[in-house]
């Protein structure tokens, strides 16, 4: 690596160190509390996996760079130089943790690990190291907010194409729209994943409610905080900001992704709108009457993965179970408690990476299959896209014998008309 | 010999407080003037308290008590002896009432207190001898643990003395005398201290004592003033 690459990469470096940053970075004190907080050391007994290890591969960077000591006395902290050799370090560290954040709740001091990792993952973009595939797709939603005007008629086309799917679950009243689009003054605006599945049964779930919403123009996934790169997640964010500024929405409401939920909960806090998942907004529709459920619809016990970034990042515990009061009288709880969750082993971008990393994420995620088998139930239900995508590879792979079902998809096939 | 203690006890220890309190003070203002994060960094299930609940976390350990009971233990220990050390201490410059509310000698923990400040130090160092912890150990681990052990064994060597075996040599009194000049500004070595059979202990614990401080600004041990606020981060 020559010294202006270097010194491009370490500008980058500086522009991340903030307070928090700080913190983590000069605080750790290796005491291994974390060691089995972390799924993928938990399933794979690899040290490199433990989330302490992987701070260190970022922290020697800074004790060589950003501290004194790293220049005067390097090898007692084994302050450590930027080259190929580090980056192959960094990507094996960032791209094996999903950011589930687990470990933080073991750490006696909070340290942030996906936070620690969101360096790793920016020193790979400015070394362009990181995997092409998730900044091509960043870049085509990038694009696809500065061109609205040019696909928008196709894609309300497309979408015209889905209404009739939205009534067999939800029959209107003549003349009625089954997937608004485009209306200004909605009261919600609803942003989905690209895919009929995200869409019809939602849509069909607004109209029993009687909602006055809208559909997003945008898909919800962020490939931006996938990568790691704060400008581009903020272009992506930014296309649905203006959309709801546009129409003057009072409430912008994710579909089941994660990232995107979560991304949006907190890039968007001083927003003149109110940000929620759509699992909030059922729990909210049947506590009010606005829904009403058919338990009879499910058989089986069932039980609930709670995707790390709506959860124990974001807080949405309570309304998944509450919902599924309502739809099954056989829930069961995984052990030992929500907080403690394992991460599925899909986030981070690895789901998206696709059969790149097939057989990590299997291997990976052990302690997921384990805790479902657990259970000992045939239907596991969850809320993000990602999450679904692997806990279907997951029943698959490890034989678990179980349907892996949306949240959101249980509720419209249960409506009672 | 003479100039080795003067060195050790007077100049060096000059040094090295002012390295502790200069260094920390720039390194703290440094850190705390960095930009904010802007967003939230919280975990949930979401507490009301939050900073009683992040003081909680600071002080008490609730998440090595959960996942490492063991470890906690020793780590309750070692941190209620390091604050009691550090009041034992301040209190071989003056006596203060509010220590004294429960009546007690000087030096506390009639060498007690260091025995198993010693045994906790030596716990953490084995602990680190053991994978998977020996893989995440850095050398400044290793140093400090060491470091923090000879301060302490030598320090306690010298209250043993006192409280377990009688001796009467290199009393409070001569500590008092040694510490006020240092902080008056004008050093002396009492001539007890420089006569006594085991004063070279004395030599021994300030000159690692000193080692400590100058390392302390730019060691993780930083962690005794950042925990609070990257609780509170956690907490929300």
């Amino acid at each position: 690596m020559d010294q202006n690459t270097r010194n491009d990469l370490l500008q980058l470096f500086r522009g991340k160190l903030n307070s928090a940053m700080t913190y983590y970075l000069e605080t750790c004190t290796r005491c291994g509390i974390c060691t089995e907080a972390c799924h993928v050391y938990a399933s794979t007994g690899q040290v490199k996996h433990i989330s302490v290890y992987r701070h260190e591969i970022v922290r020697r960077i800074h004790k060589k760079y950003f501290k004194a000591r790293g220049k005067i006395w390097p090898s007692v902290g084994e302050a450590k130089e930027l080259n190929e050799t580090a980056l192959e370090e960094l990507y094996e560290s960032a791209y094996s943790c999903t950011g589930c954040r687990r470990c933080m709740v073991y750490c006696p001091f909070g340290i942030d690990t996906q936070m620690i990792m969101s360096i790793a993952k920016l020193l790979l973009i400015g070394a362009h190291s990181e995997p092409e595939i998730l900044t091509m797709l960043a870049d085509t939603s990038i694009e696809k907010g500065k061109s609205l005007d040019l696909f928008k008629e196709s894609f309300m086309e497309g979408i015209k194409k889905l209404e009739k799917d939205v009534v067999k679950k939800w029959k209107m009243e003549a003349g009625e729209t089954a997937i608004p689009m485009d209306v200004e003054g909605a009261d919600l605006l609803f942003v989905a994943l690209a895919g009929a599945h995200s869409i019809i049964p939602t849509a069909a779930v607004f109209n029993a409610a009687g909602e006055h919403w809208t559909l997003s123009f945008f898909e919800a996934v962020n490939f931006g905080a996938f990568v790691g790169d704060p400008t581009r997640t903020q272009l992506i964010l930014d296309r649905i900001l203006n959309e709801a500024k546009r129409l003057k929405v009072k409430e912008v409401c994710i579909c089941e992704c994660g990232t995107a939920f979560r991304v949006m909960k907190q890039l968007a806090a001083d927003q003149p709108f109110k940000v929620s998942s759509i699992t909030e907004v059922h729990a909210r529709y049947i506590k009010s009457g606005r829904i009403k459920l058919d338990p009879s619809k499910f058989n089986g016990p069932v039980t609930y993965h709670d995707p790390c970034q709506i959860a124990r990042n974001a807080g949405v515990f309570d309304e998944p179970r509450y919902i599924l009061e309502h739809l099954t009288n056989d829930f069961r709880e995984m052990s030992p408690e929500p907080k403690y969750n394992w991460c599925c082993g899909g986030g981070g971008g690895l789901v998206a990476l696709g059969e790149e990393t097939l057989d990590f994420r299997m291997k990976s995620a052990r302690v997921k299959a384990d805790q479902i088998k657990a259970t000992g139930a045939t239907t596991v239900v969850t809320a993000c896209e990602n999450c679904h995508t692997q806990l279907n590879s997951l029943n698959e792979h490890y034989n678990l014998g179980t349907t892996v079902k949306f949240l959101s998809s249980m509720v419209a096939d249960a409506l009672i008309q | 010999m003479d100039a080795l203690y003067n060195f050790v006890l007077i100049y060096m220890v000059y040094f090295s407080v002012a390295v502790f309190l200069v260094g920390t003070t720039l390194r703290l203002v440094k850190i705390f003037r960095t930009p904010k994060q802007a967003t939230s960094l919280q975990i949930y299930p979401e507490k009301r308290a939050k900073w009683l609940g992040a003081i909680y976390d600071t002080f008490l350990f609730p998440s090595a008590r959960k996942h490492k009971p063991v470890l906690w233990v020793f780590l309750i220990l070692f941190h209620a002896c390091l604050l009691l050390l550090i009041i034992g201490h301040l209190e071989l410059f003056e006596e203060f009432k509010i220590f004294q509310l429960i009546p007690h000698e000087v030096f506390l923990g009639n060498g007690f207190l260091g025995l198993i400040f010693c045994i906790t130090l030596l716990y953490f160092l084995f602990r680190r001898l053991l994978s998977p912890v020996r893989e995440l150990s850095v050398p400044e681990d290793y140093y400090i643990l060491i470091l923090l052990f000879l301060i302490a064994i030598f320090g306690s060597q010298m209250d043993w003395a006192r409280s377990w075996y009688g001796y009467e040599e290199m009393v409070v009194g001569d500590y008092r005398t040694y510490l006020l000049s240092l902080l008056t500004l004008k050093p002396e070595v009492p001539y007890n201290v420089l006569i006594a059979g085991h004063s070279f202990m004395l030599v021994v614990h300030v000159f690692f004592a000193n080692l400590f401080l100058i390392f302390f600004p730019f060691s993780q041990s930083m962690h005794s003033f950042l925990s609070l606020p990257m609780n509170k981060l956690r907490r929300g």
